[in-house]
């Protein structure tokens, strides 16, 4: 297969991709043409998703949750109404690069391509989010913190794309917070943190914080998210979290900064994170 | 970029040596390996399959041993390119080893790795972050696979 297709449906797309390993599925091209400027890849063939409508779709689910389509661009996703919780996806969007990258970029691109700087991955994790995946064995779901494996590798395997994001719902009382710590506005994150904290009465009944560019995928400490159950987004246990983050963070060392600088600033920025949790819904960053 | 590690294996230093110095046990041990044939006593050709993301490509790479005191120290210089010299390739390496009272042996390395060319854009910080993992992947392959040779 040569040059450029764009197939009206999934299946018809999938197997394109799988008759040709070659090949690549186009998203918004936010990425994949500037790689192929740079000369960096060379695709045999271009595989458009941007005919099916399918991919585009976006719905609330019988159990509450939101299913986003892989080829919604930033820029919808940046604006989406969203409830508490799963909004933490909406915060990262809308700080995506810039509105030229936020009007082309697409969260299934994103997400397929898995920079460890960009935004979607930990935001993604915080909501405890699931990929949809359909490729030529069929379609499955995969929990986003399962999806990102390693350094701009994800869970998808050949002939697989990303068809669409499912953002669970985040009950009474969530709360998200979503920030990174950037050179200059626009550029990948040095460090990005992503929370998702539910609260009852002030006391923290549920949380994920996760964090980004520090390591091949999200870093997550679940047992010391734990330690804060029943508690404020303060204290002890919360700079424990900022701590715990740190020392499971496996960073770059590159012109963002070095390894150490990044492991330095994930417990300020984390502790940033909850505290606009714990601030009254309106103000909450 | 400067890439440092150690590892351990339990095998003397002339067995560790002599598996350092055969194109077949590197071909085994280091992943990505397509092709490796010696091209002279202490010259080696490689052909490596390096995969990050939607980049995959083949580095064709010359290895010769410039110094060596076997079975203790060797340097090396790496050259070689992928993607018909689209990026370009250098690596002085030296390698050490220390045999300890136990019969283990300590190997040591460090290495000057420089890429330039099209690969050379692409973050610096996931590459060395990328070599790192290789090397570690490639010292627990060759350790288990000395020590089971030199438990047969």
């Amino acid at each position: 297969m040569t040059g450029f297709r764009r197939p009206s449906t999934v299946a018809e797309a999938v197997g394109l991709l799988a008759a040709d390993a070659e090949a690549r599925a186009l998203a918004g091209g936010a990425t994949l043409v500037a790689m192929m400027n740079a000369d960096l890849v060379a695709p045999s063939a271009l595989v458009s998703l941007a005919g099916i409508a399918a991919l585009r779709r976006t719905e609330t689910l019988p159990d509450g949750s939101v299913r986003l389509g892989a080829m919604r661009r930033h820029a919808e996703n940046a604006v989406m109404d969203l409830a508490p919780g799963p909004d933490v996806v909406r915060r990262a969007a809308a700080r995506i690069a810039n509105p030229v990258v936020r009007n082309m970029g697409t969260i299934g691109g994103s997400v397929a391509f898995a920079d460890p700087g960009a935004d979607y991955p930990a935001a993604l994790v915080a909501a405890g989010a699931a990929v949809e995946i359909a490729g030529p064995s069929g379609d499955r779901a995969v929990a986003a913190e399962d999806f990102f494996v390693d350094w701009y590798t994800t869970a998808l395997g050949p002939g697989e794309i990303v068809t669409g994001v499912v953002l669970p719902p985040g009950g009474a009382g969530a709360r998200s917070a979503y920030d990174k710590l950037v050179r200059v506005s626009g550029d990948f994150a040095i460090v990005s943190v992503a929370a998702v904290a539910r609260l009852e009465r002030g006391a923290v009944a549920g949380l994920r914080v996760a964090v980004g560019g520090c390591g091949p995928r999200p870093v997550r400490v679940a047992e010391a998210e734990r330690a804060l159950l029943g508690g404020g987004l303060d204290g002890p246990a919360a700079a424990a979290l900022g701590a715990a983050i740190a020392e499971a963070a496996d960073p770059p060392d590159d012109v963002r900064g070095s390894a150490a600088y990044r492991r330095r600033v994930i417990p300020g920025l984390v502790a940033r994170a909850l505290a606009a949790c714990a601030a009254p819904l309106e103000h909450a960053a | 970029m400067r890439l440092e590690d150690s590892f351990t294996v339990r095998a003397p230093a002339d067995k560790v040596w002599a598996a350092l110095t055969d194109p077949a046990t590197i071909g085994r041990c280091l992943p990505g390996i397509e092709r490796i044939e010696a091209t002279g006593a202490d010259a080696y050709r490689a052909a490596i399959r390096v995969e990050l993301g939607p980049i995959r490509t083949v580095f064709n790479v010359q290895v010769e041993i410039r110094d060596q005191a076997p079975p203790r120290r060797m340097t090396t210089v790496t050259r070689g390119e992928e993607g018909t010299r689209a990026s370009v390739l250098s690596a002085d390496s030296t390698v050490e080893l220390d045999e300890r009272p136990d019969g283990t042996t300590a190997v040591r390395y460090a290495s000057e790795v420089a890429v330039v060319g099209r690969l050379g854009k692409f973050g610096l910080g996931v590459m060395r972050k990328k070599a790192e993992a290789l090397g570690r992947t490639f010292a627990d392959n060759f350790r288990a696979w000395v020590e089971q040779a030199a438990a047969a």
